[in-house]
């Protein structure tokens, strides 16, 4: 056949991928008709209510249920010895070299670690009734000494959280380049903040940087109803999870069952932000349960305990140096992170997943020759953290742009200038950064001066002085960091950690009345997949959006996968729906030719969408496809295989750099000290958009999120473990009165490496707030001499730093804040 | 988070809550709004053995103006309050107040008695009702007595209502010609208690405060009245100078805690920064009449 | 000991009745005794929004109120504003604006919302965002559901 009777797809399909159009998710989202897990009510359902110790750190002496049991409608009553022998501890496992290993049982063992752990399980008729019969429960405690502070907590002699593990320090990781020492220079970073030029005229800036606890706080708490068929052998449960496949995987492996007898299923899911992409003692425990009661059994988390035991985050002490020639060239970065990681290694991205990056991604998007940084991981006596949106790079990037700025500011050079010279240049890609990853292209100094540019930064200086000379305290402040999404296979996602989460896979299928449905391993929990990946299978197929039914989160329907963490559905799921179509589109395309060449076998149908071929000429339609795919061999082209399904696996292999540059504009009240932000503007570059109206919502969630750990959000606990921040009063997530407009601009520069050119966006927004925020504050701020390095900012905190400053004039030390 | 097991009743009189109240003492909670109450009972930080719903009794939601004073049924809703035209112009600090109070799905169910009863130091309404010297209405069994504010509130979350008794009306005394007031609060967000707060009150005469009313929130175990700032204004006038003296004054009066959200020290600062910023706008509305 | 009470109330328009102990919250009797599950629980505080309904045509957190307390109410829910298949103008701009991503916040903004605009037709910005702080949005940074809200309200204005 001639090129020009070559049948081709409908050349007036939409052009899907790229297009801002409203999502397929949202009618039943908006008519209060989504599949939430507490929404699932299975017949017979019991109710779960978790005791929690009260001890922070506590040897279990003796649990007496017998009153706790004797309530009516109390089905049964588990303390963690029973439950061992029906589930096996989580245990999550690194080949980082001096990784300790840990156990966390479903429930309580022999002692506690932190207050909120859950020591015992009621299952009753109601959750009401399972609450009353938990207050009947006496458990004797002999209380350890417990240990809080991180430092303290690393020190040899600190009581051990775990006895086993000989030190709370879990994990502990180098990264070294070019010609850096080991360790910090000054042992005391209080004494001094910055050294004067040397000979070599380069300046030294180091302080202590503290990020405080950060809680998720997903408006849906966590929720497991598990159903055990003892006909089948087999487990189903429905769960919150963003990662279908990997608590599948770890399901069979604690309760001793075949991975293809275990069922997970999660189809909406009210929020994830990291925090729903660890597997829990309570989802190990429901399932533990449903198995032994042969009844289905649901706990939902009540906001009390999501406070309580939803994995925590960005709890780590950074001391850190910057060292700058006169004109702001970076010479040297160093580095040592303590993070605070709680009582237990999340599952199953062990507790070094969060300071491990907070330190290879440090170094940012900067020539930095030499660099040194060192990260631990320690336990206390705390809520386990777990990843949360951004995880290390919030932190790495409050430090790294906090020093770069206060560089600017010593040395008298503007911070836009100063970034400019030592940004990696467009010419260097691809670049290998001084913790190995490699980034495959970006216009960093691109991104920086569209911030620029959307702030009128020209008339800024001006309008600062203004400003000040009414007494007004106004600042700006940058932020440019630049993170790996879409990691295949070449790098683990969490640091030596031997689960298999470098691939992604989607298989799509076309029926025989040439409906389209297209299933993926990756889950949803807000960021639109349904929508953007049937927008990629559609535009392949050059079929219309509705007709396109994607499913996902439930694993015996989806391939292989693991879910949605790490800015990779779409750069994966992507990927994996851009091979099945195409593979799939080529087959169609085809039957075609073969079914328009075998004229007296064919009708021509005149259906207005899909159809194949040419518009002059006869058509086929998708439909006629489809049913001689499936009709066998007869209408098939010699050769072909009949159905139309594909199943691909897409494994990008390295990953794609994601950047960005914030910038804030904020002011001070002179006399509250509350803070509000003017202005914030981002320029990011997430490749090519699926769905620009999607990729803005995500940014602004992102930068909503970081604001609120900028200003508002920090857990605190008091000097004997307990929870002080034990409710949404105290805990204070952002409102619409905290957030403001978001601009948001993209350099949509296509990523060379990801098969689509998507790159991922999802956590952008939270890595660059903080840093953009602090350098705002501290720059509205100087005036008064004063410099913040611990976040959230608060009122507070700046009215004790004045205070302190008032007393001791001549010296910049800070109030010990611990 | 549920509630522990309680024995319920919605009387529809008063007599039947009190003869309810007699009945269980100290065992029974009352149920105005319960935008605090049932909070508390879902944490399980409060288990009481009765409840009495009051939200049937409706001759206890009235507002009634008098002789020059508005009278408030106990259980009228915040949000009454909030959109009373009558309220807006005779009592613009009430109205102003609670614009501040919760969000206004927490002020649909919230009253001005429960917010008065429940008497949280850092709430708007017993500041309010502090700084104008407002009057309280309690029944009991042994009959209706009149206390005024100051003698109401007696400690955190404590107030003069014994265990037999109902508020059943609150009486404002309108706001005089030439008066200007204003609410001003420093909170961590909108809607979130104040971390400190200053209602005001101030009747220009010339060049002259012929009367000035303060009350601070949030930095005592009361409502703070800082009589000792209003003597000051009611003597030196509303010059700049007299309104920065009696900021710094009523930074002396107040007793502030520290918690997580401030220290003793910043309220204190805080109270002199909206002593301050109450007056001055206060006193503008005052000379704007 | 746990007596139960009869409601009796309407709810979207329709008569529903169901037994539940007094200290039954309202959020869970509209969850599981009626099997509306469009009503969320996210906290149980009364802070988080994600359960508030209108309660005789006013928005209120169910969660802190009894379901004893709504015998004899009129009740409206999120499943109850689409009318005969057709959006409700809140709803419809909240699908054009991306006024939603996870969608479990989405009852209680509406709710909210309409409760503001019944109130308050012509709101400026200032005045839609108070209103929704009354409700915790993770998810999205509220300016596109500040945008759905300014262009459901124009809709929803008598034209001249």
């Amino acid at each position: 056949m001639t090129d020009s009777k070559r049948p081709s797809l409908d050349s007036e399909r939409a052009k899907l991928v790229g297009a801002r159009i409203k999502r397929v998710e949202d009618p039943r989202l908006l008519t209060g008709r989504g599949s939430f897990t507490d929404d699932y009510r299975p017949p017979g359902l019991l109710h779960v209510a978790f005791l929690r110790s009260q001890h922070a750190h506590a040897r279990i002496v003796q649990i007496d249920t017998a009153q706790a049991r004797a309530v009516a409608g109390v089905v049964a009553v588990v303390t963690g010895e029973q439950l061992a022998r029906s589930a096996r501890p989580m245990r999550a496992v690194s080949t980082t070299p001096g990784y300790r290993v840990t156990d966390w049982p479903a429930l309580a063992v022999a002692k506690v670690r932190y207050v909120g752990e859950a020591v015992a399980a009621v299952v009753a008729q109601s959750r009401y009734v399972a609450e009353d019969a938990a207050e009947l429960i006496a458990i004797d405690y002999e209380p350890l000494e417990p240990v809080f502070n991180v430092e303290e907590a690393a020190a040899p002699e600190s009581p051990l959280v775990h006895e086993a593990a000989e030190s709370n320090v879990l994990l502990s990781r180098e990264f070294s380049h070019g010609s850096a020492t080991p360790g910090l220079s000054h042992e005391d970073h209080h004494l001094s903040r910055s050294t004067a030029p040397d000979a070599a005229e380069t300046l030294t800036l180091r302080d202590r940087f503290r990020f405080r606890r950060h809680a998720a706080i997903c408006i849906e708490p966590r929720s497991y109803i598990a159903e055990f068929n003892p006909a089948e052998d087999s487990l189903t449960l429905h769960s919150t999870t963003q990662c279908p496949g990997v608590v599948r995987m770890a399901l069979a492996e604690l309760l001793g069952m075949a991975e293809h007898r275990v069922r997970v299923i999660s189809i909406d899911v009210g929020g994830g932000f990291g925090a729903k992409s660890s597997v829990y003692p309570e989802e190990v425990c429901v399932c533990a349960l449903a198995r032994m009661l042969g009844r289905p059994v649901k706990w939902t988390g009540d906001r009390r305990e999501d406070l309580m035991a939803t994995s925590q985050a960005w709890d780590e002490v950074i001391d850190a140096e910057l060292t700058v020639r006169r004109d702001g060239a970076i010479v040297e970065l160093k580095a040592e992170v303590l993070a605070d990681v709680g009582a237990y290694s999340i599952y199953p991205w062990t507790a070094g997943i969060e300071p491990v990056q907070t330190v290879s991604f440090l170094p940012g998007p900067y020539h930095v020759p030499n660099y040194w940084a060192r990260a631990r991981a320690v336990a206390t006596c705390k809520a386990p953290t777990g990843p949360y949106r951004g995880v290390g790079r919030p932190i790495s990037t409050f430090v790294r742009e906090g020093l770069i700025e206060r560089a600017a500011r010593r040395l008298g050079i503007d911070p836009i200038e100063i970034r400019l010279r030592n940004y990696i240049g467009n010419d260097e890609f691809p670049y290998k950064a001084p913790t190995g990853i490699v980034w495959d292209l970006a216009d960093f100094a691109g991104s920086l001066l569209k911030v620029r540019d959307l702030l009128d930064y020209a008339t800024w200086p001006e309008h600062q002085a203004q400003a000040r000379q009414q007494g007004r305290l106004i600042g700006i402040g940058f932020a440019s960091f630049v993170e790996l999404t879409g990691i295949g296979s070449a790098t683990s996602a969490a640091p030596g950690m031997p689960l298999p989460a470098g691939t992604e896979a989607a298989t799509v299928r076309i029926d025989p009345s040439g409906t389209v449905t297209a299933i993926f391993g990756v889950a949803a929990h807000g960021q639109g997949l349904e929508t953007t990946l049937g927008q990629i299978v559609a535009e392949e197929l050059g079929v219309a959006l509705e007709d396109v039914r994607v499913l996902w989160g439930d694993t015996d329907v989806a391939p292989y996968g693991t879910g949605s963490y790490a800015s990779r559905g779409a750069v994966m799921g992507g990927g994996a729906a851009i091979m099945a179509s195409r593979a799939l589109g080529e087959k169609v395309q085809r039957i075609a030719t073969h079914l328009l060449e075998m004229e007296s076998a064919v009708s021509i149908v005149t259906e207005p969408r899909p159809a194949i071929g040419d518009r002059a000429q006869p058509r086929v339609s998708l439909k006629e496809i489809a049913k001689a795919a499936y009709a066998g061999l007869k209408r098939l082209p010699k050769g072909m295989e009949p159905g139309l399904q594909a199943t691909c696996f897409y494994d990008p292999y390295y990953g794609t750099a994601s950047y960005a540059t914030h910038g804030a504009v904020v002011e001070v009240d002179p006399d509250t000290f509350g803070i509000t932000v003017l202005r914030y503007v981002v320029a990011d570059d997430c490749g090519r958009m699926i769905n620009p109206l999607i990729v803005d919502g995500q940014v602004c969630g992102g930068v909503a999120q970081g604001l609120g750990g900028a200003l508002l959000e920090e857990v605190v606990y008091d000097p004997s473990g307990q929870l002080i921040t034990g409710s949404l009063m105290d805990y204070l997530v952002p409102t619409a009165t905290d957030v403001p407009r978001i601009e948001v601009s993209h350099l949509d520069i296509p990523s060379p490496t990801s098969l689509g050119g998507f790159r991922g966006v999802g956590e952008s927004g939270t890595i660059g707030a903080p840093a953009a925020v602090a350098n705002a504050i501290n720059d509205a701020l100087s005036p008064l001499g004063i410099e913040l390095a611990e976040l959230p900012i608060t009122p507070l905190r700046i009215f004790e730093h004045l205070a302190v400053r008032g007393r001791n004039l001549g010296t910049q030390t800070k109030p010990s804040s611990e | 988070m549920k509630p522990s097991p309680f024995e319920y009743h919605d009387p529809t009189s008063v007599n039947e809550a009190l003869e309810l109240l007699r009945r269980y003492g100290p065992e029974a909670k009352i149920l105005a709004g319960g935008q605090s109450l049932i909070a508390l009972l879902n944490f399980r930080l409060s288990a009481p053995a009765a409840l009495i719903d009051l939200n049937r009794v409706a001759e206890l939601s009235y507002l009634k103006h008098e002789n020059g004073t508005l009278r408030f049924g106990s259980m009228l809703r915040q949000r009454a309050i909030e959109f009373s035209p009558l309220v807006l112009q005779r009592l613009p600090l009430l109205a102003e107040a609670t614009r501040l109070v919760g969000h206004l799905p927490t002020r649909t169910r919230g009253t001005i008695g429960g917010s008065l009863a429940h008497a949280d130091p850092a709430a708007e309404y017993p500041t309010v009702i502090t700084a104008l010297d407002g009057e309280l209405v309690i029944r009991g069994s042994l009959g209706e007595r009149v206390v005024r504010a100051h003698d109401f509130f007696q400690g955190v979350m404590s107030t003069a209502l014994g265990p037999d008794e109902i508020l059943v009306e609150v009486r404002l005394a309108e706001a005089p010609p030439d008066s200007g007031c204003a609410f001003e609060e420093f909170s961590r967000r909108h809607g979130d208690f104040a971390i400190a707060g200053v209602a005001a009150m101030v009747v220009v005469d010339g060049a002259r405060c012929r009367m000035a009313r303060l009350a601070a929130a949030g930095v005592g175990p009361i409502p703070m009245r800082l009589r000792a700032a209003e003597e000051i204004l009611e003597r030196e006038g509303l010059s700049e100078r007299a309104i920065n003296d009696a900021a710094a004054s009523a930074a002396e009066i107040v007793e502030p805690a520290g918690d997580l959200h401030a220290s003793a020290d910043f309220r204190r600062h805080l109270t002199r920064v909206l002593t301050r910023r109450a007056l001055a706008r206060a006193a503008d509305r005052a000379r704007g009449k | 000991m746990a007596e139960h009470r009869k409601i009796q109330l309407k709810i979207n328009g329709e008569l529903r009745e169901g037994w539940a102990e007094p200290r039954r919250l309202l959020v869970d009797f509209i969850r599981d005794d009626l099997g509306l599950t469009g009503t969320h629980a996210g906290c149980e505080h009364g802070i988080c929004g994600a359960c508030t309904v209108l309660f005789n045509g006013e928005a209120v957190r169910s969660c802190l109120m009894l379901a004893v307390q709504a015998n004899g109410a009129e009740l409206l829910t999120v499943e109850g504003l689409a009318h005969e298949g057709k959006l409700h103008p809140l709803q419809q701009a909240f699908w054009e604006h991306h006024a939603l991503q996870c969608g479990f916040c989405t009852p209680g903004m509406l709710i909210v919302a309409l409760d503001l605009l019944r109130t308050t037709p012509s709101p400026n910005e200032e005045e839609i965002r108070h209103a929704l702080s009354a409700v915790l949005c993770r998810c999205t940074g509220y300016q596109s559901i500040v945008e759905a809200v300014d262009a459901a309200a124009s809709r929803l204005r008598p034209s001249r």
